[in-house]
């Protein structure tokens, strides 16, 4: 009841500010809606490597089917959505809401279609099998035509003769078209209202009996398993659920930048949302959150040596691994019993 | 009748055989235990029973149906459960979230409604709550509830992973090594807490042990494995006076 209250009452105070975002300097709202997706993003992903302890690095191609999916729903039937819903505030939210949750189940379906088979590996195996998923799907996208491949997507050429595209092909360079651009759907309200969502959830399930097999999983598949818990089960829920949510994250991102590349999905985002999650501590919201928020600030400070931003990330993970290996709030146990 | 059936049972890994055509049973009520040399294959039975190892040959059925082709948490739900000879607490959970976690298989309140706390949902949380409470209380845990199941003192670990098993409500309890690296009074402690265990809750227990002390103690009937065959099984007092065990513990009699 409680836990309803406040995310109650955050929608609302997300809704108000959102009335005042206007005022904000365009630059520092980039930044503020940059950190609201990281957060979800970070978020999602502690879900499977911090709660339930199996360790993804794809998470970025579960936000690259999102961005994709939704930004080509919400171009290439540009004039479906205007027709049904119209372009008012009204019409505008029923557009965008339906296009997130495209994004998102797009990316959930794609969880389960690689997290059944793959969720049986452990440890390493996972990681690159994960990590192999994501450069597929950067590499399909980079050789689809019909999503700008490596020129990335700006919006969709609706032809007169019904033909519709996201580059003018070199002989219909004298048909009349209409063009679409992604439509600047994401901000304030949206993006903050998805981060009160995903703490909604993700506080609930964990404080709930239910909630407990994820982390048993974590702690002790086989002790889990012994004790009635389904492994496989509560790992692709956890697994589906984080890359629910990368996909909303993706098509959040889609509609705010307005254009997007295949290399925005690169491994190196994957890597950032789990420096993120690590940074964090693995199965610590608040750390989790204040780790996406520092290191969605830090580049900025830092862009006069940007080109040694991995850099500092590496030496960053190894002076936490030294120092807090458990992260900046996860929570100290004691060493584990040597068996 | 009897709960367990363990049919010409045999595993092999390679060339090994760790149980060689095995025929046991445990019956309703009944406290049985298993010893037998370090390799004798012991806990390979119980891992078999519990669906971690698929036997090479013959069967296991619990209340007359195979548990051969079941997972290890279909075996839970069914109505077997087990200790482990090395503890296997999970680590970042408090005592009474490690035994909520044997509530995960009986609960109502599946994914939605535990993400949205509606329905009956606060009401089945509260029932799990009493439940804990309860076993906690007759186990003497009530006071460290809160604390990491790891960090209690060994015996007290041991008495968390026997609640937590008995949490799942089995009909069969298997428990693995439960006396392993306690003191002698902790022993003692640990024989009237398994009768006590077997009486009130009404369960079959099968038991794993080296101490001769506790299986004799405690036990109905005993089984002896050496190297997979089982070499004798009968009363303690019989056991007790068998060559064939003697010869297992001690090596060649020589008087």
């Amino acid at each position: 009841m409680k836990n309803k209250l406040l995310f109650l009452s955050s929608l609302v105070l997300v809704f108000i500010i959102n009335l005042f975002a206007g005022n904000i300097d365009p630059y520092y709202y980039t930044i503020l809606i940059y950190i609201g997706i990281n957060i979800i993003l970070a978020s999602s992903l502690n879900l499977i490597n911090g709660y339930t302890g199996q360790f993804s690095l794809g998470h970025a191609g579960f936000m690259a089917i999102g961005a994709y999916l939704s930004v080509s729903f919400s171009t290439y039937f540009a004039p479906f959505f205007i027709d049904t819903f119209g372009q008012g505030v009204f019409g505008n939210s029923i557009s965008f809401i339906i296009l997130l949750l495209i994004g998102g189940i797009a990316a959930a379906i794609a969880g389960i279609i690689v997290g059944v088979p793959s969720l049986r590996l452990k440890g390493d195996y996972l990681a690159i099998t994960t990590l192999g998923f994501a450069e597929i799907i950067r590499v399909i996208i980079q050789s689809l035509d019909v999503v700008g491949a490596s020129q990335g997507f700006r919006g969709a050429y609706i032809f007169e003769n019904g033909m519709k595209a996201a580059m003018i092909p070199a002989d219909m360079s004298s048909v009349p078209y209409v063009f679409y651009s992604v439509p600047k759907y994401t901000n304030f309200f949206w993006t903050f209202a998805f981060v009160a969502i995903i703490i909604f959830f993700i506080s609930n399930l964990m404080s709930s009996s239910y909630g407990r097999g994820f982390l048993a999983v974590k702690d002790d598949e086989v002790a889990a398993e012994s004790m009635g818990v389904n492994t496989t089960k509560f790992k692709v829920i956890a697994f589906v659920s984080g890359a629910f949510f990368a996909g909303i994250a993706g098509a959040l991102y889609g509609h705010f930048n307005l254009y997007i590349n295949p290399e925005d999905f690169n491994f190196l985002k994957s890597v950032e949302i789990v420096v993120m999650v690590i940074l964090g501590g693995m199965g610590s919201m608040v750390g989790v959150i204040i780790a996406a928020v520092i290191l969605t600030i830090l580049p900025e400070f830092l862009r006069g040596i940007a080109e040694y931003r991995m850099i500092i990330y590496a030496l960053l993970l190894i002076i936490m691994m030294l120092l807090r290996p458990q992260g900046l709030f996860g929570v100290q146990l004691r060493p584990k019993k040597k068996k | 009748m009897s709960l367990l059936d363990i049919q010409n049972c045999t595993m092999k890994f390679g060339g090994l055989t760790c149980v060689d055509s095995l025929n046991t049973h445990v019956g309703k009520d009944e406290l049985v235990g298993m010893i037998g040399p370090n390799g004798a294959g012991k806990t390979t039975v119980f891992n078999i029973i519990t669906g971690v190892y698929n036997p090479t040959g013959g069967d296991v059925l619990f209340k007359d149906k195979s548990v051969v082709p079941l997972k290890p948490y279909e075996v839970a739900e069914i109505g077997i459960s087990r200790t482990f000879q090395n503890i296997r607490l999970f680590q970042s959970l408090s005592v009474r979230d490690n035994i909520r976690v044997s509530f995960v298989k009986s609960i109502k309140a599946g994914f939605f409604i535990s993400t949205f706390h509606i329905g009956n949902y606060l009401k089945e949380e509260k029932e799990i709550e009493d439940k804990i409470d309860e076993l906690l209380d007759i186990f003497g845990l009530l006071d460290v509830r809160d604390e990491y199941a790891v960090s209690l003192p060994y015996g007290e670990q041991r008495k968390v992973e026997i609640v937590r098993a008995l949490a799942t409500s089995p009909e069969l309890l298997l428990l693995d090594e439960p006396a392993a690296g306690m003191n002698p009074t902790e022993k003692t402690e640990l024989m009237s807490l398994i009768k006590m265990v077997k009486d009130k809750f009404k369960i079959s227990i099968l038991l794993i042990e080296h101490d001769m002390k506790v299986v004799m103690g405690v036990c109905e009937r005993i089984i002896v494995l050496d190297y997979g065959k089982k070499i004798a099984e009968g009363n303690p007092e019989n056991i007790k006076n068998d060559p064939k065990v003697i010869e297992a513990y001690l090596g060649e009699t020589h008087h």
